[in-house]
């Protein structure tokens, strides 16, 4: 398929005036050839941006001044033809047909890679078969030049019959001619379509045969000799890539993420949390007293619902910054797309590609970031496959439940446990994700991996900042709002008395709406053994974050809470009793399938936000129920079982 | 060199070629839209590739011109090339 195809449909007719006030201006270009940072070069638009194929899974737009008029810029996906395969690819070529809009863009630029200049003419030979405004925007000059590869762009623009415009996005080099072309081309008309030999419209494969040998001839006259030398990038690639080496630099690298986004995140996360628990709790309180609502329900409201909200959303900043800066320097450097070489065989097995592999393993430290981490994949549905796998990842907000439940049912033994929830969490990974390969995805891994891998280079920091504010300030806007909305429901909850004539705010947990709420979801729970309205209490909480299960459980048993540095004696006793009433004798069975249910079931409502803005409503809302389905299904299975065995 | 044109009896198949050697493609035996997005990379029969590298899980690691593309081991044995020589 071409835009050639019907160019009176898809192009401005030669010699017709551009009738527009406000006109579109497209960008396209294989992946990874800077397009994104060119677009956020010439609109300040912080698009996504980085050094990996298909990074550009979104349109962006943006207003982009020129002289004398200003036009509406698009950042339309990856893609190096204009043949749809991909769903990425088929938005790109339907935005630049003009099938999605009222026309279509007036000028088309091309960002080609002067370093593989033979793959991104391919998408100049498709348009030149119409009558379209394109502007060659010529990159990775530096790449080409230093693998000896000459490019004439004068020469380059009389082949092809279009402006060429060399630049360098990433150090903001040549813009002014760029924008100049462009006005420049669009105050022209449209130049004529490139002539096709007759005969070569039959068929997709002789129109590319035809194709490709206009871009032979292109390059014959407009580069130099190619010579074949090994580059650093090749020796680098030696050991990186290398069947033994590879694993162990990709497991270390991997490894080395994970500690960060944990070990690091984590002390500045409490640090965060004291903040908010502490001074800012204690300043709210004092004003509110000055104002005569110290002991009213806003008080209860403003801390416990607004301040412990936006307290959440704010601990999630570090771990944010901290994996996205992580994430941005692999992509910008280039070592992404080697990592998923190496880790590709593995993952395929459940359908997803080798790149797949960096998310889940943050989701052990953190499913919130690891959601946004699925933005490394470039195809749809492994974004989505992945997005729906990584709750089933254990991360570490998980651990604290699981080790008091351990120490409480399995005093002797809580290690083991404990280790026992992560191999289980790794066989949930490996089973949904089978069952969803050979349910709803079952072509998903049977194509053909073929990568083209970036040159290295050395990441910029300006670039790196960009990305990870971009992606930052993306998860603040989408979830944000999500998830005080959620802390701030369950304080209602709370704070709204059904019995025992308390005052709004001021309502015992035993009376609170809350605990009807709890008490008529347990009904679901006593297949699993633990039918009791504390810990279905908890787990509600536990939806809006796993943090929360301790201290609900704590607050519902009157408890001291452990986790605020209180011996978890009283809290054990208090849960041990509850589980040993309900389980009907097989109190360790139903320890176990809480458990379970525990690592499976939804994991927060911040990873919940971060779906919805990676997949959106109807996944996630899928999501939530296999999640769920999962969880319970396990559960009685584990229970009965156990039971079973006792 | 066509894409339409297929192998008949080339000299082996990219699997089977040892790292260093160049060696030219002369037919992709894949389906057709696979053929075409290798050929968008430059991997249509007539170009010439060198496997710079085995790499992790069977995958090759090819040198094309300039550009470095991983193809995976099921890839490489549906590449049918022959000697430059």
């Amino acid at each position: 398929m071409s835009v050639g195809a019907a160019p009176a449909c898809h192009g401005d007719a030669p010699g017709a005036p551009l009738d527009r006030t406000l006109a579109d201006v497209a960008l396209i270009g294989a992946p990874n050839v800077g397009k994104s940072t060119l677009f956020n070069a010439l609109t300040g638009g912080r698009r996504s941006v980085g050094n990996w194929p298909g990074t550009t899974v979104e349109v962006g737009r943006a207003a982009w001044s020129l002289p004398g008029r200003s036009v509406t810029l698009l950042d339309l996906p990856g893609a190096y033809s204009l043949d749809a395969r991909s769903p990425d690819e088929r938005l790109t070529r339907e935005l630049v047909a003009g099938e999605l809009a009222a026309a279509p863009p007036a000028v088309v630029v091309v960002v080609a890679d002067a370093a593989n200049l033979a793959r991104s003419l391919y998408l100049v030979a498709q348009l030149r078969e119409a009558s379209r405004r394109v502007v060659v925007a010529l990159s990775m000059l530096d790449v080409a030049h230093r693998r000896g590869v000459t490019v004439r762009p004068p020469a380059l623009a009389a082949a092809l019959g279009v402006p060429v415009v060399a630049l360098d996005p990433r150090r903001r080099a040549g813009l002014a001619p760029l924008i100049e072309a462009v006005a420049a081309a669009l105050a022209a008309a449209p130049p004529a379509a490139r002539a096709v030999p007759p005969g070569m419209g039959e068929d997709e494969l002789s129109r590319a045969d035809e194709r490709f040998a206009w871009i032979d001839a292109t390059l014959t006259t407009a580069t130099g000799a190619v010579p074949v030398r090994p580059t650093a990038t090749d020796r680098v690639d030696r050991w990186v890539t290398a069947p033994l080496a590879g694993p162990l630099i990709f497991l270390a690298v991997m490894w080395a993420v994970f500690q960060l986004t944990t070990t690091v995140a984590v002390p500045i996360q409490g640090a965060l949390g004291s903040l908010f628990d502490g001074p800012v709790t204690t300043g709210a309180e004092r004003v509110l007293t000055a104002v005569g609502l110290g002991g009213s329900w806003v008080r209860g409201f403003v801390v416990d619902g607004l301040i412990a909200g936006v307290g959440m959303v704010l601990t999630f900043v570090p771990l944010m910054i901290i994996m996205f800066a992580l994430l941005a320097l692999l992509e910008d450097s280039g070592y992404l797309a080697r990592g998923a070489v190496v880790a590709d065989r593995l993952l395929r097995a459940v359908g997803l590609p080798g790149k797949a592999f960096l998310p889940l393993v943050v989701g052990f430290g953190c499913n919130v970031p690891a959601i946004s981490a699925t933005r490394v994949l470039p195809g749809a549905r492994h974004r989505i496959m992945t997005a729906l796998l990584v709750p089933f990842t254990s991360c570490s907000a998980r651990l604290t439940v699981y080790v008091l439940v351990a120490a409480t049912f399995f005093p002797a033994h809580a290690g083991s446990v404990v280790f026992a929830m992560y191999v289980t969490s790794i066989l949930l990974i490996l089973l949904v994700g089978l069952a969803l390969r050979r349910t709803l995805w079952r072509t998903v891994g049977t194509e053909p991996f073929v990568l083209d891998l970036p040159a290295y280079q050395r990441p910029t920091l300006r670039l790196t900042a960009s990305v990870t504010w971009a992606r930052v300030k993306g998860f603040l806007q989408t979830a944000g709002g999500m998830i005080v909305g959620a802390v701030t429901l369950v304080w209602l909850l709370q704070a709204i008395p059904l019995r025992g004539g308390a005052a709004f705010g001021h309502v015992a947990p035993e009376d609170s709406l809350f605990a009807a709420v709890a008490r008529a979801l347990a009904v679901l729970f006593a297949p699993l053994g633990f039918g009791d309205w504390h810990t279905t209490g908890a787990l509600v909480v536990g939806f809006v974050a796993k943090e929360a299960v301790i201290s609900s459980w704590a607050q519902t048993y009157a408890a001291a809470d452990p986790t605020g540095g209180h011996a978890p004696a009283d809290l054990q006793h208090h849960v041990h009793a509850a589980f040993a009433a309900s389980a009907g004798g097989a109190t360790a069975a139903a320890a176990c399938a809480f458990l379970v249910f525990l690592l499976a079931y939804t994991p927060c409502v911040a990873t919940v936000a971060a779906q919805l803005r990676e997949i959106g409503a109807r996944w996630t809302a899928f999501g939530i129920g296999l999640q769920l389905t999962v969880a319970w299904t396990l559960g009685v299975a584990v229970f009965h079982v156990g039971r079973w065995l006792a | 060199m066509p894409l339409r044109r297929r192998a008949d009896a080339g000299s082996g198949v990219l699997a089977t070629v040892p790292p260093g050697l160049p060696v030219r493609l002369t037919a992709v035996r894949l389906g057709p839209a696979d053929r075409l997005r290798l050929a968008q990379l430059g991997l249509r029969p007539g170009a010439v590739v060198t496997v710079r590298q085995r790499m992790a899980g069977g995958a090759r690691l090819l040198g094309l011109g300039t550009s470095r593309i991983a193809i995976d081991p099921r890839t490489a044995r549906a590449l049918a090339v022959e000697d430059l020589a």
